[in-house]
């Protein structure tokens, strides 16, 4: 677009998206934000039609997780933006770029209670990194350059821009905003020093790596990092993939379902290195009894991180990519290495259960044996979530999508939606439950629409299994509200969508069913039944210490 | 325990509502508040809150709101001694 021409607003919004590399929008169209869909008809841009305003910003989040771009998503004022809400929550929680555009009412009606009027603004404040509403057409492109700029840098997250329908029939000179020069965050050479000195003088070092790496774009300088030192590590549910599995010392997810050896030795542990990670109440357990004997250094973009629920020795703010070289020599510790393998050992998953029915474990095992190098996995939220962490593995942190901090059921399918139109060529697999499943499955006409190769692996138990398990653990078995039986027929439901599929409850068909999953030319959905006697183990009872973990009853 | 603190905030029409909220959700109470306008572009914002938590549990939230363009402590408390904290 030539400089000083004159456009409509909408005509600019798309202008910016096209400066930015957008090459996908996901939205749903209406009555506020219909002069920006009329000005993306027959753009560059492409927009991809999802069915509820929800399943467009999971499909943001999906497209940002999968590729590290900028996700962007449109909804229309009122319902639809508050039906965005879940998602921009969920994009806040996990540190997730999203720049999402809602039409609003004319400015000459908000606050007049004007038909599907929503002070959307008041709304965004507590589940946005950031939010404008435009106030004149002068502030519109430079407040989307500023949308995405704040999205994508620092700690990324969700921005949105609300604009009233005047701005976006209104007639502008399009102009490339001055863009501010990003300012690199000062290294604080003492702190490093101090770092050090704690590394070179710890036995029992431990590495504890959160999603933080994989957003800052840091993974090698992460391996670089265990390379050169050798100290043993652990990953949160976002960072798998950060660490590759077969790295010596590396003991998976620690946390409320981590591997037992991941939890033992950061309890064990005389430094605990956080890098990129925020304590999360669902790896550190009891906060008090967490790693009672470690020093902390904590690494992370983010100052309000330090010290928010526990305080570290040594605080490191600033860029991962910058501060991982600085630190770390070859330690050594030979007899706590020798400590963390024997624990490794210990602790390994077993996949020799016997029985006919399938274990799900095993079958996640298997997919994640199969699938190729370019692959994503997302997930819903529940037992099949903690299954996907405990037993796939992912080759970075890009290639596993899971609702970490919001914990949203309906995520999964939406999420690979996304990720399947930033990385085409991979393949994208969803696994989901039979309840998050139900949560967003009208995106199966998105699937359709599009004739995306999404795969689906839908494990059926019958039950909202999560919360059924601790019914039966912490509840004293009342099953209140938590049997899926009642479930639609999946394969059926599928095929109104075209989408092929299947059912298998035998172990014996789990092999040949996810051959006949991956091979198929589109979109497939494979149902899997299993036994709702099977929990998620081990586990950290609530209020519990880590090291208090209680494994399988009944095996 | 009392904290006072001294914010320069950007003129925005949610600007009060974008502190209020973090200052109520990160679990401090406001017992005293005066706001003036320096000038078209900026508001100062004095805060007396009250809370047992640390107050850089606070500020450091209210220092990363990109319309807050100062957060100054006026009473600092223990936890401002860790390295670079």
């Amino acid at each position: 677009m030539e400089q000083g021409q004159t456009i409509s607003g909408s005509q600019a919004v798309i202008e910016v998206l096209a400066a930015h590399g957008v090459d996908t929008v996901f939205g749903y169209p209406g009555g506020a934000i219909m002069p920006i869909y009329d000005a993306i008809y027959g753009s560059s841009v492409k927009h991809l039609l999802c069915r509820h305003e929800q399943g467009a910003a999971f499909a943001a989040v999906g497209y940002a997780r999968a590729s590290g771009k900028v996700g962007v998503c449109f909804a229309t004022s009122g319902p639809g933006a508050t039906n965005l809400i879940t998602g921009l929550a969920d994009a806040m929680m996990d540190s997730i770029p999203v720049v999402a555009i809602t039409g609003q009412v004319s400015s000459a009606v908000i606050g007049t209670d004007a038909f599907q009027e929503m002070d959307v603004l008041g709304l965004s404040l507590s589940c946005t990194k950031h939010s404008f509403m435009v106030g004149s057409l002068d502030e519109l492109i430079p407040t989307l350059y500023r949308a995405f700029e704040i999205a994508a840098s620092g700690r990324p997250g969700p921005v949105l821009v609300d604009i009233p329908k005047d701005i976006q029939v209104g007639q502008l000179e399009y102009k490339t905003p001055l863009q501010a020069v990003a300012v690199e965050m000062a290294i604080d050479s003492d702190a490093v020093a101090a770092a050090n000195t704690l590394i070179r003088n710890a036995k029992q070092p431990m590495l504890y790596a959160g999603g933080g790496v994989g957003m800052a774009g840091a993974v090698s300088e992460l391996r670089d990092f265990i390379a050169r030192t050798g100290m043993p590590s652990v990953c949160t549910l976002k960072a798998l993939g950060a660490v590759e599995p077969t790295t010596a010392g590396y003991l998976g997810m620690l946390g409320m379902h981590g591997n037992q050896a991941a939890n033992h030795a950061v309890q064990e542990c005389d430094l605990l290195l956080v890098v990129g990670a925020r304590f999360d109440d669902r790896v550190t357990g009891k906060l008090n009894t967490f790693a009672p004997n470690a020093k902390v250094i904590h690494l992370d973009i983010d100052a309000a991180e330090q010290g928010k629920l526990r305080q570290p020795e040594v605080a490191l703010t600033g860029e991962l990519q910058q501060l991982l070289p600085q630190l770390g020599q070859m330690l050594d510790i030979a007899p706590w290495q020798q400590h963390v393998a024997e624990l490794a050992e210990q602790y390994a998953w077993r996949y020799d259960r016997p029985g006919e029915l399938i274990y799900a474990p095993r079958m996640l095992k298997q997919l994640a044996d199969k699938l190729p190098n370019d692959s994503v996995v997302s997930c819903d939220v529940g037992q099949h979530q903690m299954w996907v962490a405990q037993h796939m593995w992912f080759r970075k942190p890009e290639d596993h999508l899971s609702s970490a901090g919001f914990g949203t059921m309906g995520f999964g399918l939406p999420a690979a939606i996304g990720a399947q139109i930033s990385r085409p060529e991979a393949t994208v697999v969803t696994v989901s439950g039979d309840g998050s499943f139900m949560m967003n499955v009208q995106e199966l006409t998105t699937i359709k629409r599009r004739k995306l190769p999404v795969k689906i692996l839908l494990i059926d138990n019958q039950r909202l299994g999560m919360v059924k398990q601790w019914q039966q653990l912490f509840f004293d078995e009342r099953y209140s509200e938590t049997n899926l039986s009642d479930n639609p027929d999946f394969v059926t439901l599928a095929s109104a969508f075209d989408i092929p599929g299947r059912t298998i409850t035998q172990s014996a068909e789990v092999e040949g069913a996810l051959d006949e999953m991956l091979n198929a030319p589109g979109a497939y959905l494979l149902h899997v039944r299993i036994d709702e006697a099977f929990n998620v183990w081990p586990l950290v009872p609530p209020g519990a210490a880590n090291s208090d973990m209680i494994e399988d009853l009944e095996a | 325990m009392i904290h006072h603190l001294a914010l320069t905030l950007e003129q925005r029409p949610e600007v009060l509502e974008r502190v209020l909220r973090v200052v109520r959700h990160r679990g401090f109470r406001i017992c005293n508040m005066n706001m003036t306008e320096q000038d078209d572009k900026f508001l100062q914002l004095n805060m007396a809150v009250d809370s047992d938590k640390a107050v850089e549990l606070l500020s450091r939230q209210l220092d990363k709101l990109l319309d807050v363009t100062q957060c100054v402590v006026t009473t600092p408390s223990a936890m401002s001694q860790t390295v670079n904290g």
